[in-house]
This record gives C-alpha cells, structure tokens and sequence, in this order.
C-alpha cells in the first residue's frame, strides 16, 4: 500500500473510531476537555508508532504462537514510559487523566494495528502506519471535545469564550453551561453524531467514485 | 522440543530486555516524579493553612482558580514547608481507634497532625488529612483549623476522580473559599446536631460575612458534596478531640 493511501485510509476512509469503532471508552471518558484529549492523543499515537515500530523489527523472530504476548508486552512498556514521563514533566495533566492513561494498553486501536499491519509489514511503512492510526484516533476525538468543552464549560483550552461572546451579544446572564455535554451522556450523543455524519460523508464520496469498494 | 525451548527463551528474553529498559527510565524520572509529588504536596498544605503566594489576594482569585494554578515559587514553598511546619504522631487509645472506625481514614496506632507555626515558633493552626467517599471514588483533602479549634481556617482536596466540570470543581476556588473561617463550635461542645456542618443550594442563604456552619453546594454534583460534607462531619470530630486530648504534645 502507498503511503498517501495508507493516510488516507486511517484518517478518514478506514478511521479507528468512525469505521472500526475501536477506543470507544476512552473516547467517551477524556473528551469533556480539550487539554486532556490533546494529551492522550499524543500518548497514545506515540504507543501506537513505536509499538508498531519495534512489532515490525521483530516480525521475523516473534514465534507465531506467542506473537499476543510479544505484542502486550512492547505496547504495555511504551504505555509504562508515557505514564512516567507525563507524572515527571506535566504532573498536573497526570493527575487530570488519571486512570486512563495506564488504560491505553486495553486500547483495540494499538492491538488491531500489530496484529493486522505491523506484524507483516516493514519498519518504515509500519511506524507511519501506527502514527496515522493515532492521529486518525486523536483527531476525531479533539473535535468531540472541542464542542464539548465549548457547550459544556464555555471554554477552549481553559479560556473563557462563550460568557464574553454572550455578554457582547447582550444576552443577559452570560453563557449557561451545558453540564449534559461534560457527562459520560454527551459523549454518547457527540460521537453518535460525529460517526453518523462522518459515514454519510465517506458513503457519498464513495459513491461519488464509481460506487463504493 | 527445541521449537518450544526456543519459544521460552525468547519470550523470557525479550521480557528481560524490557523491563530492563522500564527500570532504567523509572530509575532517572523517580527523583523528579517525588519532587513532584512534594511539591503538590506542599501547596495543598500551604493553601488550607491559608500561607499563600506573596502578592495574592484571595478574594481577587476566579472561582476557576486550584491551588496549582497559584504563582507559587517552589523554593520558597519547600524552605517554608521545613521552617514552619511540624509533622507530629500521635498516638491513638481505645477511645479513639473505636472513633476511627466511624470514618474511612486508615486504621493505625497513630494519627498524623501537622502544625503551623508562625515566626516566633508558636502554633498558630493545625492540619490533618480527612478522606470520604464521592461519585466515582476516595475523595482526600488537607483540613486545617485554628489553634483554639473553633474556626477552620481551610481545606484542600488532593485526591479525587469526580467528574470534570461538576464534582471536580470541589478543588476550584468558588467551592474551596466558604471553608475559611467555618465555625467548628457545634463539634466542641457537643451542642445541636451530631452533623453540624450543613450544605447549602443557593448563595443567598449563605452567610459569608460572619463565621457559619454552612458550605456552597455544587449545582449537579449531588453526591459529590453530600460526599464532602459526610467527611466534614465525621473525620473532623476524630481529630478535634485527638488535639484537645493531646494539647501539650502538639505545642
């Protein structure tokens, strides 16, 4: 596969969480703040790469039989090194993130990418392989938290947008927060919505194309 | 046979190789993840002891604001932390291990109570880590209360799993300031309700010009402050009588 496909197809065509619904929980559970998500993005696209990095330089030695368990273990120690490295230098967003950080390793995006890609492809195409699947994973999740940080706090990154917009408009009583959108409920309903747009979207292009694969 | 001995061997060697590597990385984070965590530590003290950052006022500070988010200088925050506060164990008799039961604080011999001293060496308030129960999980804050024990003199959360945006506003500012100057009275003489401190829904039917009994409620996060007030009103009871018993110790 080519590398502009293979972008193409884990950003938008084949997306980890609008086609293959994978990370859904962390999806739900990150996504009221947008600091928080743009962190676990990170985190998690830097396991997903590296783990598929090494998965690849070690296709050809892995026994069949336990390639699973080579596979936990390189994606479990590249989540160790991000959890350390976040409580060492952003101990603040360690604490924010919590629990979820150390859940990256149950995350189906990671395992699905070495078992399906990483294990039968070269480094090179296999580390962007693992990159494109993270930042595919990341972006939708930024958008669902922008809005939800917008509705629900009426904040982008911390700031104050909606009260000041609300009070220039003369609306009396500044902006009413939507606490709906910063519970597990408005996650449920903005990725509903996010996936239900996305799919319309890639169904048309593809019947735009010649209809479909 | 050398098939599966070949299987072992690797995975037993590719375990080693990695773990190795986590060992070395944990090794050179571990003094800057513990200075962290000291530090974290320190502001939370420093902040319900009410010993803020110079140039701070606390009625000038957003409703948003956490004790993190304070401009405090860390050098100054540890050389005050050794100066001005005194970290006492005290042990604990019958009495109060069967007090300790009615609380989810960490069973023991001992209690831990830290004490602010002014700059001539005297006791000006105490502290003491309570814990409860919120939504998702152990809530822990750092209560500290002046030296007579009458007045509480403020509180921060340092442990929670609440929900961001409504039970986590418990370590905002606009939640944290009607801790300062809670009248504690009721628990020393025993008078009225065995759980004096009440919450309150609307800010109208607060008081915060005079001591009270009364905290701010969090609009949405029901559990969250019920969770709160249940630790106010269990694990303050414990360590006031602690104090009262054992006021010569912890001069």
């Amino acid at each position: 596969m080519k590398a502009a496909e293979l972008i193409k197809e884990d950003l938008w065509k084949n997306n980890p969480v609008t086609i293959q619904v994978l990370g859904i929980c962390s999806t739900l559970a990150v996504t009221n703040i947008f600091l928080n998500t743009l962190i676990m993005g990170l985190g998690l696209t830097f396991v997903t790469g590296f783990s598929a990095l090494t998965i690849s330089l070690m296709r050809n030695i892995i026994p069949q039989r336990i390639r699973m368990m080579v596979q936990t273990l390189v994606i479990s120690s590249y989540v160790v090194i991000v959890d350390i490295v976040l409580r060492a230098y952003v101990p603040n967003i360690s604490k924010a993130l919590g629990p979820y950080v150390g859940l990256i390793i149950t995350n189906c995006i990671i395992m699905g990418r070495m078992e399906a890609f990483a294990s039968s492809n070269k480094p090179g195409v296999a580390l962007l392989d693992g990159i494109m699947s993270g930042i595919g994973y990341s972006w939708v999740l930024l958008v669902i938290a922008f809005v939800r940080e917008l509705l629900g706090f009426g904040s982008i990154l911390g700031f104050q947008v909606m009260d000041p917009l609300m009070k220039t408009l003369g609306v009396s009583g500044g902006w009413v927060q939507w606490s709906f959108m910063i519970m597990a409920p408005g996650g449920f309903f903005m990725l509903a919505l996010f996936i239900w747009i996305s799919n319309t979207l890639v169904q048309r292009g593809s019947a735009q194309n010649g209809g479909g694969e | 046979m050398k098939r599966v001995l070949f299987t072992i061997g690797f995975m037993a060697v590719i375990t080693a190789v990695f773990i190795a590597v986590l060992a070395w990385v944990n090794e050179i984070s571990k003094p800057r993840i513990l200075q962290n965590s000291k530090l974290m530590n320190a502001k939370s003290i420093l902040y319900a002891f009410q010993h803020l950052p110079q140039n701070v006022v606390e009625d000038a500070l957003s409703d948003n604001t956490t004790t993190q988010d304070l401009p405090w200088d860390n050098n100054i925050c540890l050389s005050v932390m050794n100066a001005r506060i005194e970290q006492k164990y005290v042990p604990l008799d019958a009495q109060d291990k069967a007090m300790l039961k009615n609380t989810l604080l960490a069973p023991g011999d001992s209690a831990t109570v830290y004490i602010y001293r002014n700059r001539r060496g005297q006791p000006v308030a105490y502290g003491f880590y309570i814990r409860g129960k919120g939504l998702w999980g152990s809530i822990t804050a750092f209560a500290a209360v002046s030296v007579d024990l009458k007045r509480m003199v403020g509180i921060d959360f340092t442990q929670q799993t609440e929900t961001p945006g409504l039970g986590a506003r418990i370590t905002e500012q606009g939640f944290k300031k009607y801790f300062r100057q809670l009248n504690l009275e009721p628990f020393l003489n025993g008078s009225g309700s065995a759980r004096p401190i009440k919450m309150v829904r609307k800010k109208d039917e607060m008081n915060t010009q005079n001591s009270t009994t009364t905290l701010q409620a969090i609009t949405g996060a029901t559990l969250t402050s019920n969770g709160v007030l249940k630790m106010m009103n269990t694990d303050l009871p414990f360590y006031l009588d602690l104090i009262q018993k054992n006021r010569m110790a912890l001069q």
